[in-house]
């Protein structure tokens, strides 16, 4: 396992009678996309504003890359790079005047400058945009500056505050593909999300968050064990063959707790998906049941949230 | 220090993005400055004369405005006024009975407060001294109703360029508040302009120059409230988000308030040298004899403004919050401060009150300097003072400065 290059102890924050986070504990480890996933409210945005050095704690403690954050609050700021929930870049300047001025704040300047500025907006892909104002921009567009301006300084760890908050559909993917790029590529990424379908596609580890506490933490499957509810085989099955037929046979294979069928697929509720496998294929098998693709879902996050606090994810 | 220029370069862009800064920044200042220049020169001529001579005023316009125009004519020492029906105005008129006749025509305070040329009827016997008195006296009068009345709508202008009226009942609402400000302001002063010869002709230099009041008030007046708008500026980078964002960069907050305030600063210098260039170029405004002298004032008064402005930032919200309070705490701190009456015009205790705003130790270095001659060492006193009020004001913005 590689070394964390976040570490926090039991951090809190108030504001006046409201204590929005609770006492949180938790790594980053080097390499890995780490999510926090929770409703409004939750406390991800406090939390990153403690540990991006804007707010200061009410309690506990938190190192990045062995800084500590509030005694060497300038160190840290140098190794991370943040791009804020809210889209904060200067609408009245140019995607490149934008890049040039917080690159100038991250003590960057001249030739190197200029080089990153033009692989950040290759990056983002707004390169042949870089010369008008941001004001002209969609929201999309202005989203991808945004996490661009984080980029610049090649931070070791990034910190992302629901970066696809309020965009289309398209400027989304594009960007949840940046993320995984940029794990791809070595950086350190602290994502955090109300989107279940997010963490659950990014994210090496998650913690959840809710109501400023951190109530669980781990892999997605080490996560879903917690829930220790079943997974599900989706059985898409041939042209012309009725699931609702056969659904009696695959119930009595062993593994198999329960069997419902939809649209031409039969989706089995199994305890452990590769013991039951094989017996659902050799009964297919043996009544001649051609299987065109079979696949295997974890429980998912949705599920570990409504476990743990009784509610749904967005309500 | 480049992180510096690079704030200055990033504020400089901010800040002329939208044309309308351009209007506070130079035509705005610069249409004052003509306006009152041009509106002082009148007084100098009036005079005293037993027998009033005779004028004839037909009112047309049931206004407030035109009343307060026929109450300021009334109280003259060179007309009296006689008030009847157009057709009865018209007939004595032609048999020369009085040698002129005001004509104020319907929509005459409307044209005034929308600010489009408002037209009074003159007619005055040709070749007849009388008849230019007269005149003279209408002239006083509209200038007298009428600086109110420009500053209130100044303030309307700015307020609706920051931030748009609602509707037409704001605007007038806005603006009647405005008047009624100026108007109390003005109330101050001596109901008769004339007053103000014997006070002037004691200056050192003895020719009171209206020019160079109007110019020298103007300056200060449209320095100071446009870096009272840096107050906007810090509420502008609070709402975007980009000041917290600032915040988790390698950059102190000392390096940004630093690159903000000289921003601010630079742009306050060069509106000055400007406004000092049209006040030669146009006006004929002879800056006085110690150029040394002007730039240590000057700078002093800018960097006052850039504190107070500062410290400003601190206490308001939202950008409008902002506007709103440089508009008003300039045009009246203006207004006290001597810029647009000769400080003269003010009763004794009101002088002595206005000491505690910067504006009016401003005013009073530059009329000492520009206005009587005198050199450096006249204006140590007031540039010490406003340099006070900076460092006052810098602790006070620098202490509450907060991102959020
Ligand atoms: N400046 C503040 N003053 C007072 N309360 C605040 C402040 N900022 C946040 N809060 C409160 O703290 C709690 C946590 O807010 P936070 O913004 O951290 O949540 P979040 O998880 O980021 O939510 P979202 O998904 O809506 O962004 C909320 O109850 C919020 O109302
Ligand atoms: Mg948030």
């Amino acid at each position: 396992m590689s070394e964390p290059i976040l570490t926090t102890k039991d951090l809190r924050k108030s504001y006046g009678d409201l204590e929005a986070v609770k006492g949180v504990s938790f790594s980053v480890l080097r390499g890995e996309i780490f999510s926090l996933l929770g409703p409004n409210g939750a406390g991800k945005t406090t939390t990153i504003s403690m540990l991006s050095c804007l707010l200061s704690p009410s309690g506990g403690t938190a190192e990045i890359g062995g800084h500590d954050i509030i005694s060497n609050s300038l160190d840290v700021r140098k190794i991370i790079g943040v791009v804020p929930q809210e889209i904060a870049l200067y609408e009245e300047l140019t995607a490149r005047q934008n890049l040039h001025f917080w690159g100038s704040m991250y003590n960057m300047s001249g030739k190197a400058l200029k080089a990153r500025i033009d692989e950040v907006l290759t990056q983002v892909n707004l390169a042949e945009r870089a010369n008008d104002r941001v004001s002209t921009f969609s929201g999309g567009m202005k989203r991808r500056i945004n996490i661009a301006v984080g980029l610049l300084h090649k931070p070791q760890l990034l910190f992302m505050d629901e970066p696809t908050v309020g965009i289309d559909p398209q400027s989304r993917r594009r960007i949840l593909d940046m993320v995984k790029e940029l794990r791809d590529q070595g950086m350190t990424v602290l994502y955090t999300t109300h989107y279940m379908e997010e963490a659950e596609e990014l994210s090496d580890r998650v913690g959840i968050i809710d109501h400023g506490k951190l109530i669980a933490l781990g892999t997605q499957a080490e996560l879903t064990k917690v829930v220790g509810q079943q997974e599900t085989l989706r059985l898409h099955l041939g042209e012309g063959h009725l699931a609702e037929d056969h659904l009696e046979l695959f119930t009595a294979v062993q593994g198999v707790l329960s069997a419902t069928a939809l649209n031409g697929e039969m989706a089995l509720s199994v305890t452990e998906a590769e013991e039951a496998l094989p017996g659902v294929i050799s009964k297919a098998n043996a009544v001649a049941l051609p299987i065109r693709s079979i696949d295997i879902e974890e429980p998912n996050l949705e599920a570990v949230f409504l476990h743990l606090t009784g509610r749904a994810l967005r309500d | 220090m480049r992180k510096i220029a690079t704030l200055v370069w990033k504020d400089t862009i901010l800040r002329f993005s939208s044309a309308s800064e351009i209007l506070f920044f130079l035509i705005l200042p610069i249409v004052f400055t003509f306006l009152l220049g041009g509106g002082f020169s009148t007084f100098a001529t009036e005079e005293d004369t037993d027998s009033r001579i005779p004028l004839l005023v037909v009112n047309e316009d049931d206004s407030d405005l035109a009343q307060a125009l026929l109450d300021v004519l009334s109280t003259s020492e060179t007309v009296r006024v006689d008030i009847m029906s157009r057709d009865e105005a018209e007939a004595a008129f032609a048999d020369e009975t009085a040698p002129a006749l005001l004509l104020i025509p319907a929509g005459f305070a409307d044209a005034l407060l929308t600010g489009e040329t408002a037209v009074l009827d003159l007619r005055q016997l040709p070749d007849d001294n009388n008849a230019t008195i007269a005149g003279r006296a209408v002239n006083t009068a509209v200038s007298y109703i009428s600086r109110p009345l420009n500053a209130a709508r100044a303030s309307v202008t700015i307020a609706a360029e920051r931030q748009p009226f609602a509707d037409n009942a704001a605007r007038h609402a806005y603006f009647t508040q405005s008047l009624a400000l100026a108007q109390d302001l003005a109330a101050e002063t001596p109901q008769r302009v004339t007053l103000t010869q014997p006070e002037t002709a004691t200056t050192q230099n003895g020719d009171y120059n209206p020019a160079t009041q109007s110019s020298v008030g103007q300056l200060i007046t449209w320095v100071f409230i446009p870096l009272l708008g840096t107050s906007g500026f810090l509420a502008l980078e609070r709402r975007r988000g980009t000041l917290r964002r600032l915040l988790t960069t390698p950059t102190q907050k000392a390096t940004y308030l630093l690159g903000t305030i000289t921003s601010q600063f630079l742009v306050g210098l060069v509106q000055m040298i400007l406004l000092i260039g049209f006040g030669i170029l146009v006006m004929h405004v002879n800056w006085g004899n110690s150029l040394g002298g002007l730039a240590i004032l000057l700078v002093a008064f800018a960097l006052t403004s850039v504190a107070f402005g500062t410290m400003l930032g601190t206490f308001v919200k939202t950008e409008s919050q902002a506007s709103n309070l440089s508009i008003m705490l300039g045009m009246s701190m203006a207004l006290l401060g001597g810029c647009w009456w000769p400080m003269e015009l003010f009763p004794p205790a009101v002088q002595n009150v206005v000491k505690v705003l910067p504006t009016t130790w401003a005013m009073q270095g530059l009329t000492d300097m520009v206005m009587r001659g005198q050199g450096v060492n006249a204006v140590l006193l007031e540039t010490a003072v406003l340099l006070g009020f900076a460092a006052v004001f810098f602790a006070i913005g620098i202490l509450r400065f907060r991102h959020d």
